[in-house]
């Protein structure tokens, strides 16, 4: 009783909708809306109303940082902006001294 | 399937006299530590096995009743020795599993089923003799991974079948008009929950291979135009591939190195349905090895030429 070898095509998202952002954090849309107004989560973009999948990422993230590690979401989003300035340096610094080697 | 002892204080780092508030206390400091979420991209794959280890070895310490069981049947073992279950434990129970189910159901490792039970799966799958198994839910965690794209998919879109941890194959479509660094998630593709938990998302961030003949500009594309000097004085017709085929292009006389001549809309899709251009950099290239009648067709510009200097200024360079 072997199980078959799972293989199906994935829809991607690139975009997805405030319900579906809603759904993919766990969380009312009202409450989505006010973590948006609080600046915690980028707004949607204008014309299409639509957040980024990388939103998605994010937001999950954070939920996850206080969950397991009990900080609340502020403390979450600056936790992620330093993390994201830290791998944009180590990524600038792989270049660099990629430079330097040639 | 032999089965490795785990020594839960070893993973915390405590002593195994600790008390429920120091195991508590090193259980905060290596989460806090070690949790994937917190850790540079390039590192979270392999914080996350930690973390589990950690997560683990905290749920059976963290517990009273569980301690005191581990303690009973671990006393003896060593951590990575082989280990052998006591009689009436799960290991030998719950037998309707088998072992490929096992090794994708759940964040616990199989030495913790051994002891303590595997919490059922998604797919309805009940655990038998649950005399004192956990009954813990916990969803899986997303996985993020690097796809690369060309820029062939970026235009047209694409479809790419990848391979997951554990062997999963998946087929992706990559949307038309992807950017590097553009992120895809795949919902309920990472991995699995315990005990009835939603499995996490995959998130795919997309990384361009840079194409040898187009370069990219946010929405637009950029290509070499090489033009021979009489092509680039006199103007005239060139054939040029853009991605979508061959057009003609009519080069104005007087191009000087460097002039960017646009072709709108044959650039990179947006998010509108309308595309970014494409520019194509004139680059003058004089032959290297001229004929001599070339030469002398040269050699008589030479004398023709109504430059008011021997060089051209600078600013024309």
């Amino acid at each position: 009783m072997s199980a078959s070898p799972a293989r199906a095509t994935v829809r991607a998202e690139v975009r997805l909708s405030t319900a579906q952002l809603a759904a993919a954090a766990d969380m009312s849309r009202a409450r989505l809306a006010r973590l948006v107004s609080l600046g915690l989560i980028d707004p949607p973009e204008p014309d299409t109303g639509e957040f980024t999948a990388a939103a998605a990422a994010r937001l999950r993230r954070m939920l996850r940082l206080r969950r397991d590690l009990h900080v609340n979401l502020v403390g979450a989003t600056i936790i992620l902006d330093l993390l994201e300035r830290l791998d944009r340096l180590e990524s600038e610094l792989v270049r660099m001294r990629r430079g330097v080697n040639q | 399937m032999a089965v490795k002892f785990r020594d839960y204080y070893e993973v915390l780092g405590v002593p195994r006299t600790a008390t429920a508030d120091e195991i508590k206390r090193a259980y905060r400091q290596l989460a806090r530590k070690h949790h994937p979420d917190l850790q540079p991209a390039a590192e979270r794959t392999r914080a996350a096995e930690r973390f589990k280890e950690i997560n683990e070895a905290y749920e059976v310490l963290s517990d009273a009743d569980k301690r005191a069981r581990y303690d009973a049947v671990g006393s003896g073992y060593k951590s990575g020795t082989d280990f052998t279950p006591p009689p009436g434990s799960e290991w030998r129970t719950s037998t309707t599993a088998g072992p490929t189910e096992w090794e994708d159901a759940a964040d616990f490792s199989d030495f913790f089923a051994s002891l303590f039970g595997r919490p059922a799966g998604r797919g309805g799958r009940t655990r038998r003799g649950g005399r004192d198994g956990v009954q813990v839910t916990i969803p899986g965690s997303d996985v993020e991974a690097e796809l690369p794209v060309t820029l062939q998919d970026v235009l047209h879109g694409g479809r790419r079948r990848i391979t997951l941890e554990g062997g999963r194959n998946l087929e992706v479509d990559i949307p038309t008009g992807v950017r590097d660094g553009t992120i895809l998630r795949l919902a309920g593709q990472g991995e699995r929950g315990v005990g009835g938990g939603p499995p996490g998302d995959l998130f795919l961030r997309m990384r361009l291979i840079p194409d040898p003949r187009y370069r990219v500009a946010r929405d637009d594309l950029e290509m070499d135009l090489p033009l021979w000097p009489w092509q680039a004085v006199l103007g005239g017709q060139v054939k040029i591939d853009t991605p979508d085929g061959t057009v003609t292009l009519r080069v104005p006389a007087g191009t000087q190195s460097g002039r960017r001549l646009r072709l709108r809309g044959r650039g990179l899709p947006r998010a509108d349905g309308r595309r970014g251009d494409l520019h194509a950099v004139a680059r003058i290239v004089v032959p290297e090895r001229p004929s001599a009648a070339e030469r002398a067709a040269y050699e008589a510009l030479r004398r023709a030429a109504e430059a008011p200097t021997d060089q051209p200024a600078r600013d024309r360079a």
